[in-house]
């Protein structure tokens, strides 16, 4: 009595009719509407009456949000399985990842003869189709390097092949319409899914098939349970009992009932285009089936995703994958998931993560957390944007949290202007909500940085001057401590962990909700000059004067890289005005403007939202470390604007960025929150190369640098903790992490170790000592 | 000087990068609301950074109401016609008569048969195209009633049956350079789509690849003005003169009323990916090239 543990799930099986193409298209949306999980349309390309259906297929994704799709089933023959690859994997990707793809050797050859299809012998019909699994499953595998060359009996990749790709968005499930025991094997051996209709099966077909398809399996070292079994099925709703599922909702339960607990059916396909019968087997059928399957299967009808064994066999030692809670396990990535390549990495940083946990909710961080808590020893990446510098969102054989899920964006309270925002979302989709109500949240320099890392930090943005740091904005969060507790942090629950979140709060939990009452901002000036930096160390003391006396609407960041051959040494000067009165702009512009020679200039009013459109939404591959140095300025003194140019000029730097801060970020007590660096009036960040060579000159600099801005260093010398938070905050940050998080789960981004030797108890009136730290004190 | 008369056209060549996913859908729906009149894709099916371009347009149909689509051109080697035909069908059917057939021969033909397709010469994969569309007018002809027989070289159809009908009557625009597939073009085609930048001397070498259309039209015994006369362009807006295509909205337009008084081009396709560019385009220049032309024709 085989049962495969696979999540229940419903589909339709509607008629592609040509002759009212609209009405395919409706009853897919009733289909969403009322719950079904997929949706399904036959394939006969000879056959006018029916539409296309991949057109059709890709047309109803266009016009839907959430049911799956998938062909039921495609006709390989008049399909090339190089195209249809490629076709797959763009509509998996067009549809966020909706699309099963539903495979038949072809019926009707005569009909695909007509066509101009090839008349293939059912068993050579059978080797088709292995071929072109073969060829499918290579255009989806980017893991290696190389063109696909092919040179099947059927089919060819000849010459130098085609290069694989795009990879699929998700694992697209290859379902294999069958009923031949050949092609029951090649399921066993290759599928994903097998799919049949009921009504073409004779008693004791579907154990018999079954039992083939496991057998198949079993011998080709798989799992039975990886292939689902899609069952087709054709009825009417009456009153009187008239045969199989012919009958009352209750007949066709007891007609079904059977198929779900005894034959291991996963999906139940009702072909119908009547929307009576589609609605009334959702409202009586479907609900009552589910809950048969939670009373009497193993997994209920949630059941169990279980990987392909080709897949499984790419896990990693130590950790119990199979261990995962049915919460995360629906849309954790394992390195032998399609998906790996674009979760591996950050966009700074190349990675070979062990599992990538992507919680999407509070207590799936709950329950990421205990499981990262079963492994303590492997390292713990916390991602949300996967920008992270110092924050390592990617690892080797480790665990990932990622929250990117989370990514909501919700008025709480239009009059306050707050605001309650998901640590998954990115800036700049935080901008383009908070625009229409004529707000914004200053945030980072780049659209495509996650919230998460960057409010847990300090936030230097584009109006920082006048609206401080992203963290000042904070009033409230929501986040999961290392034991697994939920915790509200505010000014009045849990003050000391609301200081600590706002500087260091990647040490104390994972945050998976932030409340900010966010500013009125309309339209604002914004400027990108590039100007002459022949004479770099005079352009960075002017730039470094004129920011610190221009009033507090403007806000300026000065990027420099060295010279191309040929090319004279330039910087790039990006300024925000928080106004939107073109004499305001360009009185605040003007000095700037002639600071040096300007090769381009562009000065426009618009909003902050088209400013942080800045971020193309694609997926992070980075490969590698970035090399990263960071410091926070009192101010550019010609001393440290020399040592700089002499790094630009030497190439030991790549690119050098300085912000400006001062203004609103210094109205903020230094003992306010655990960013405590708050007289610096720009922070600086070197990017190189060389590791050895960039710290070199960057130690040299030290005596310059009041501290240092965590989010932008990569160095992991100990001392660093010391640059990004002075003695006092360090001291409470300790304490407190022994209290928050005892035994140090979260220890990857500036950790601050809780065992560590205790540093005196700071004075009460540390936060002043802060202030008045002397040059050198640091270095 | 040839000027066919035909009403103007204004459309978007975008490509269809496979990342960002939507650059391509939000791209098409922006041509929409600013008033473009066509959207078209590339198809290069070898390339896997590109969306597979059909699926890319059912989905892009779907997601608008009012723009027309089309390939530019599609890559008839690695798509086979008579399933092709029906897939055409069934998106105008879909997209309530929205749907062209952009098409070419193919060219690449290492990374045609690197995917499975058949390598062709040139005058080969003009044969193809041929009897392609012959295979195609064929299955949407549902006036006749017998399959659909054609025994080509390339293609074999055996008694294939006839429709869908497209909701309405599909142009077939071919890209095309060399004078032989011109003079196909001007047999059997409804408009031709070629590129600028791969005009041989620029804009005059339009008038050349006009005679070739012409005369073949006039041996099929059409009329010129059956096919129309579209180009891919593409250029920089910018507030100082540059050069063809580079320059204020204006100077747009007046070297586009001169191809169209000149050469006869009607549709102008413009490589953008950008909304800006796209809408200077439609709201800029088309008006002017629109007003221009019409003053121009009725003088």
């Amino acid at each position: 009595m085989p049962t495969y543990d696979h999540r229940l799930e419903f589909g339709t099986f509607l008629t592609p009719s040509s002759s009212d193409p609209q009405q395919v298209v409706r009853l897919a949306q009733v289909s969403e509407r009322l719950g079904y999980d997929l949706v399904t349309v036959q394939d006969h390309p000879a056959n006018p009456a029916l539409l296309d259906a991949w057109t059709l297929l890709a047309w109803i994704a266009g016009a839907t949000e959430r049911i799956h799709l998938s062909a039921n089933v495609l006709n390989l023959p008049l399909r090339d399985p190089a195209m249809l690859a490629r076709a797959a994997a763009s509509l998996d990707a067009l549809s966020g990842e909706r699309v099963a793809l539903g495979l038949g050797a072809g019926a009707v050859p005569e009909a695909i003869a007509a066509m101009g299809g090839r008349r293939l012998a059912p068993g050579a019909a059978v080797d088709a189709l292995g071929e072109a699994l073969d060829i499918i499953e290579r255009l989806w595998d980017t893991s290696g390097r190389g063109n696909v060359t092919y040179h099947g009996a059927h089919y060819r990749l000849a010459g130098s092949g085609t290069p694989p790709g795009p990879a699929p968005r998700h694992t697209i499930p290859v379902w294999i319409g069958a009923q031949q025991p050949r092609m029951l094997r090649l399921i066993g051996r290759r599928a994903d899914g097998w799919i049949v209709s009921h009504f073409s099966l004779q008693p004791g077909d579907l154990r018999r098939s079954n039992a083939t398809i496991d057998a198949a399996a079993r011998a080709a070292g798989r799992d039975p349970r990886e292939i689902r079994r899609l069952l087709n099925i054709l009825g009417v709703f009456s009153e009187q009992r008239e045969g199989f599922l012919h009958g009352s909702a209750a007949d066709w339960i007891a007609d079904l009932t059977p198929l779900l607990l005894e034959e291991g059916i996963g999906t139940f396909i009702l072909m119908s285009d009547d929307e009576a019968t589609i609605t009334r087997f959702a409202a009586d059928v479907a609900p009552a089936l589910r809950a048969l399957a939670d009373a009497a299967l193993a997994h209920g009808a949630v059941g169990q995703r279980v990987r392909r064994a080709a897949a499984r066999a790419q896990r990693m030692e130590g950790i119990d994958y199979d261990g995962l809670p049915t919460s995360l396990a629906q849309h954790a990535v394992e390195p032998g998931d399609v998906s790996y390549q674009r979760h591996r990495a950050g966009y700074m940083r190349g990675g070979s993560p062990g599992l990538i946990l992507r919680a999407g909710s509070t207590q799936e961080v709950v329950d990421a957390v205990a499981f990262a808590q079963r492994h303590r020893d492997l390292p713990l990446s916390v991602r949300s944007g996967g920008h992270g510098i110092s924050g390592r969102s990617t690892n080797r054989g480790g665990l990932i949290l990622d929250v990117g899920r989370m990514n909501n964006i919700e008025v709480l309270d239009e009059a306050q202007r707050l605001v309650r925002i998901g640590p998954g979302a990115r800036w700049m989709d935080v901008a383009r909500e908070l625009e229409p109500h004529g707000w914004a949240l200053t945030s980072g320099d780049y659209g495509g940085v996650g919230v998460g890392g960057l409010a847990t930090a300090a936030g230097i943005g584009f109006m920082a001057r006048q609206h401080g740091l992203t963290i000042d904005h904070l009033v409230g969060v929501e986040l999961v401590l290392a034991d697994g507790s939920v915790a509200r942090a505010s000014a009045t629950e849990n003050p000391d962990l609301f200081w600590a979140v706002r500087g260091a709060g990647a040490n104390f939990g994972i945050v998976t909700a932030f409340d900010f009452v966010v500013d009125a901002v309309g339209e604002v000036g914004w400027a990108h000059f590039v100007v002459d930096a022949s004479n770099l160390r005079e352009l960075l003391v002017q730039w470094g004067h004129i920011v610190e006396t221009s009033p507090r609407d403007m806000t300026s960041f000065l990027l420099t890289t060295p010279a191309r051959r040929g090319q004279p040494t330039v910087a790039h000067i990006m300024t925000m005005v928080d106004s939107n009165d073109p004499e305001t702009i360009i009185e605040r512009l003007t000095p700037l403007a002639r600071i040096a020679p300007l090769y381009t200039q562009q000065v426009q009013i618009l909003s902050y939202a088209e400013v942080m459109a800045n971020a193309a939404d694609v997926d992070h591959g980075a490969v590698g470390e970035p090399v990263g140095r960071s410091g926070l300025l009192r101010h550019i003194t010609p001393e440290f604007a020399t040592a700089a140019s002499w790094m630009v000029m030497n190439r030991d730097i790549y690119w050098l960025q300085f912000r400006a801060m001062g203004g609103a970020t210094s109205d903020v007590p230094a003992d306010a929150t655990a960013f405590a660096w708050r007289d610096a009036q720009f922070n600086v960040v070197g990017f190189g190369a060389n590791r050895e060579r960039l710290n070199q000159e960057w130690d040299a600099l030290a005596h310059h640098l009041e501290g240092t801005y965590l989010s932008f260093e990569t160095d992991q010398r100990p001392e660093r903790l010391h640059d990004a938070f002075p003695p006092p905050t360090l001291g409470r940050l300790r304490s407190l992490k022994r209290r928050y998080d005892p035994t140090n789960l979260f220890r990857d981004n500036f950790n601050i170790d809780p065992n560590a030797a205790d540093l005196p108890t700071p004075a009460p009136d540390a936060a002043v000592v802060v202030g008045t730290l002397q040059e050198g004190a640091l270095a | 000087m040839t000027d066919y008369g035909h009403e103007l056209q204004f459309g978007a060549f975008i490509t269809p990068t496979a990342q960002p996913i939507r650059h391509a859908v939000d791209l098409a729906i922006v041509a929409e609301q600013v008033g473009l009149d066509l959207v078209t894709l590339q198809d290069h099916p070898y390339q896997p950074r590109y969306h597979d371009t059909w699926t890319l347009l059912s989905y892009i149909a779907a997601q608008t109401e009012r723009i027309r689509l089309s390939g530019n051109v599609l890559n008839l080697p690695l798509r086979q016609p008579a399933v092709l035909a029906r897939a055409a069908a069934s998106l105008d059917l879909l997209s309530g008569g929205r749907f062209e057939m952009g098409i070419g021969a193919g060219g690449f033909w290492d990374a045609i048969e690197g995917m499975g397709g058949r390598r062709l010469t040139p005058g080969q994969s003009i044969d193809a195209l041929d009897e392609a569309i012959t295979i195609m007018r064929a299955l949407w002809d549902t006036s006749v009633r017998s399959g659909v027989r054609i025994s080509g070289e390339h293609y074999q159809v055996s008694g294939a049956k006839r429709g869908p009908a497209p909701a309405h009557e599909i142009g077939i625009w071919i890209g095309a350079y060399k004078p032989r597939i011109l003079r196909l073009t001007g047999r059997v085609a409804d408009g031709w789509m070629p590129s600028l930048s791969y005009l041989p001397g620029g804009p005059a070498a339009l008038a050349e690849m006009n005679s070739h259309i012409d005369a073949g039209a006039a041996a099929a015994g059409r009329e010129p003005q059956a096919i129309r006369r579209m180009l891919n362009i593409g250029g920089q807006f910018s507030a100082e003169g540059g050069g063809l295509l580079v320059g204020p909205p204006q100077q747009w337009a007046d070297e586009l009323s001169d191809l169209t008084l000149q050469y006869g081009i009607s549709t102008f396709i413009l490589t953008a990916d950008d909304a800006g560019t796209m809408q200077l385009f439609a709201e800029e220049v088309a008006p002017r090239v629109r007003e221009q032309v019409a003053a121009a024709r009725s003088r």
